[in-house]
């Protein structure tokens, strides 16, 4: 099923399905949800494309940042940002 | 041979090495300083080799070559346009994948490259065997394996740099996207080689299916036409595949990488977790993770301030101790009176805020970077920072500057756009550093009481948070979110934090010196001329209309900029006393206090923060910044004279 990064369990990981962050055509509509399609290329930059297997190790307490599994390498995504990406899950 | 100046550059991701082969390589010829007009570090440094002179460059580390952040922007343009002879790719060993989806990267700007595989000791820990000869081949570029931090392979990375450039700086090979995208490329670079554009036609094409903006907006201006052949070959991209055209690049280049690192790389990971590992879950752990770093930070910070105010009260005693020597050489008449007053009072200021703050908060810096700490307090603060606009990294330049905002502005560099620096950085001018602590302390502490000392601070918080977030929401770009690589705990390389250490303490104090000794000699210039009274004068409207402090407090203030315990220094040498409280004919009560306790707190950095910040974001700027806090200290200076005269 379809779910969103923040909503796995810690140690639970997924496949990345979308990205929903500033769609290029909002960007040129109106500005301002476009603003954060830098984001989305950053963080496909770090490796979060769509079809990576990601795990997430836990989060920071408090709506804090996760900390998470993808490629080989351990990232921090702050926690909006994680809202967004959406993953595949077997549950 | 037809020259015999070279120039090598070393590029790759964030700690990978990149600086610790650098300073093998130059050992103590190297200087730091600003790309032209912008923050972002550049290291130079020169080395001699079997007869050629190589000019060596480390670029700041970066993940991609897109242009998300100002190192991004700055390290494409200068191997696109400079072209160096060779870049050195320096790559982490035990992040294969996604050091390779880089090196990808710069293989499509087409400069002979020689690739450092760097790490592998701590690969090796990891459990990761790198077939560095089957990488050389699939890559098409020279592959050496190094352990920087020992020196391992740094030679042989030189050779082969240097007979990759003999032999004439073949290009590296081209990795073959999709045949869907490739036919595309190959479409648009044809009419990008039509026109002039200094970047390679591949590299163009590739990134205008990407709809990178500076690569648009460049081409727009040369040919309209080439841009909606290329949104419109994005567009059937997209068509095919379902995400948008620079997702689809971004992912195949991760493809290839992958692809080609799990080619080369065979992983047996220990089955004990390794101490490194441990440290990682205790120190980013929900609940144990916040007391390691209180006492952490609390040790640095206080290290610091302890070390950093033992050596300023030394070092200004030493150099004090040397005015009778500058009075017998020089008199005591204008002349003396401005070479010591002037020049010399600047001299020690200088060297008693720059030096005993500045050095030891480098080393601890560089430290907590490098060792992979300030990563780790990034992850566990990012919420609370959110609150005032800024990420998680943005705690310890806001930490340090409680001390002093020198280092608190020169910290501002590990946040990673233009826009969170400068933000972080106008932040940092607002925390009241050690000198605002004893003048709150030392005025309203001891004459007004405690309590007000606290409101005092907590007013400042207040302001923080919300000149903080007016600031996140006026400056505009993108918002402020952690993206952040968590690399593995390692051991910091001594000789590198210190090389690193002396060469930017070099460049501080060759910016900041001359700007604090002409601003000491003008203020000098005010005294000895006898301007200060009218100035003071000039300034009553302000003073004692509006914030309704006595019209001399006018010169204290004057003279905190310098540093800003003279505010309280200087009123006690022109009233003669420093029992406040009880001089006559001097309207200088709690009120009064209190407002001029806040003005100190909340105006103008001292001139030490001013080049600090102009040496970070350039005149302009650090001018603004300066301004407004003037304008903005005075107006809630005048507010809360009016609120206080109310509430008596
Ligand atoms: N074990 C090990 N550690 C290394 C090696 N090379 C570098 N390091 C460590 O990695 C850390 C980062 O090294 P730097 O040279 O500062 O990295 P950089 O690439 O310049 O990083 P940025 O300037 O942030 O892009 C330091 O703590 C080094 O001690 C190596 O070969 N083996
Ligand atoms: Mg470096």
């Amino acid at each position: 099923m379809e779910l969103r990064l923040t909503d796995l369990r810690d140690g639970e990981s997924g496949i990345i399905t979308s990205i929903k962050i500033g769609h290029r055509r909002a960007h040129r509509e109106h500005g301002r949800a476009g603003r954060r399609w830098g984001f989305r290329r950053r963080l496909e930059d770090m490796g979060l494309t769509p079809g990576t297997r990601v795990t997430v190790v836990k989060s920071a307490p408090f709506r804090g940042p996760l900390e998470v599994h993808a490629r080989g390498s351990r990232l921090a995504i702050g926690r909006r940002m994680a809202e967004r990406i959406f993953v595949e899950v077997k549950r | 041979m037809t020259k015999s100046r070279f120039i090598v550059v070393l590029a790759g991701n964030a700690n990978v090495g990149k600086s610790v082969i650098f300073n093998h390589l130059t050992g103590l010829h190297q200087h730091i300083g600003n790309w032209p007009g912008k923050t972002v570090e550049k290291a130079e440094g020169t080395l001699h080799f079997r007869g050629h002179t190589i000019d060596i460059i480390d670029l700041p580390g970066i993940y991609s070559l897109s242009t998300f952040s100002i190192e991004e922007l700055v390290s494409r343009e200068y191997i696109a346009v400079e072209t160096p002879d060779v870049v050195i790719n320096v790559v982490d060993a035990s992040v294969l994948e996604r050091n390779l989806f880089f090196t990808l990267q710069l293989m499509e700007l087409e400069t002979p490259m020689v690739v450092a595989l760097n790490q592998v000791d701590m690969a090796k820990k990891k459990g990761i065997e790198i077939n560095y000869k089957k990488l050389e081949k699939t890559l098409g570029v020279p592959v050496i394996p190094t352990v920087a931090t020992r020196g391992t392979g740094v030679y042989e990375l030189l050779q082969k740099s240097v007979e990759t450039i003999e032999k004439g700086g073949e290009k590296p090979h081209q990795m073959k996207y999709g045949d869907e995208i490739e036919k595309r490329i190959e479409g648009l670079s044809e009419i990008v080689k039509k026109v002039h554009y200094p970047y390679p036609a591949r590299w163009t094409a590739i990134k205008l299916l990407e709809k990178d903006e500076q690569v648009e907006r460049e081409i727009r201006e040369i040919d309209p036409e080439i841009l909606s052949a290329a949104e419109k070959s994005a567009r059937e991209i997209e068509d095919i595949h379902g995400h948008s055209c620079s997702t689809v690049i971004t992912s195949e280049r991760y493809e290839i990488a992958g692809c080609i690192a799990r080619e080369v790389q065979h992983i047996a990971p220990p089955i004990k977790p390794p101490m490194r590992e441990r440290l990682h879950a205790l120190t980013t752990h929900k609940i144990f993770g916040y007391p390691i770093m209180a006492i952490a930070l609390l040790a640095i910070f206080s290290s610091i301030f302890a070390f950093g105010d033992y050596t300023s009260g030394l070092l200004g005693d030493l150099l004090y101790g040397l005015e009778p020597i500058f009075e017998s050489i020089f008199g005591a008449e204008i002349v003396g009176k401005l070479i010591w007053g002037g020049v010399m009072e600047g001299i020690i200021a200088g060297v008693t805020i720059a030096l005993p703050y500045i050095i030891p908060f480098y080393l601890i810096l560089y430290f907590l970077e490098d060792s992979g700490y300030l990563s780790r307090i990034a992850f566990l603060l990012d919420n609370v920072m959110h609150k005032i606009g800024l990420h998680g990294k943005a705690f310890i330049p806001v930490m340090l500057s409680l001390g002093c905002n020198v280092p608190g502005c020169l910290g501002c560099r590990i946040m990673e756009t233009e826009r969170e620096r400068l933000l972080t950085a106008f932040v940092v001018t607002l925390v009241p550093c050690a000198a605002t602590t004893v003048i709150v302390l030392g005025l309203v502490g001891t004459f007004v009481g405690v309590q007000w000392a606290l409101a005092l601070y907590i007013i400042n918080l207040l302001i923080i948070f919300l000149l903080g977030r007016l600031a996140f929401k006026a400056l505009p770009g993108e918002p402020t979110a952690l993206i952040m690589e968590m690399h593995d705990y390692r051991v910091p390389h001594l000789q590198t934090v210190l090389k690193q250490t002396w060469f930017r303490l070099m460049e501080f104090i060759k910016m900041a010196f001359p700007l604090i000794i002409v601003g000491s000699l003008l203020i000098k210039l005010a005294d000895v001329t006898d301007l200060l009274n009218p100035i003071a004068s000039v300034l009553s409207p302000m003073t004692v209309t509006w914030l309704g402090l006595p019209a001399i407090t006018g010169i204290a203030l004057i003279f905190g900029v310098l540093r800003k315990e003279l505010t309280l220094i200087m009123l006690a040498t022109l009233l003669g006393t420093a029992d406040f409280a009880h001089v006559p004919n001097f309207d200088f009560g709690p009120v009064q206090m209190i407002v001029f306790a806040l003005v100190t707190m909340l105006y103008i950095p001292c001139i030490a923060t001013i080049a600090a910040l102009v040496r970070e974001f350039g005149w302009k700027k650090a001018l603004f910044i300066t301004v407004f806090e003037i304008v903005f200290a005075i107006l809630v200076g005048g507010i809360a004279f009016r609120l206080l005269i109310l509430a008596q």
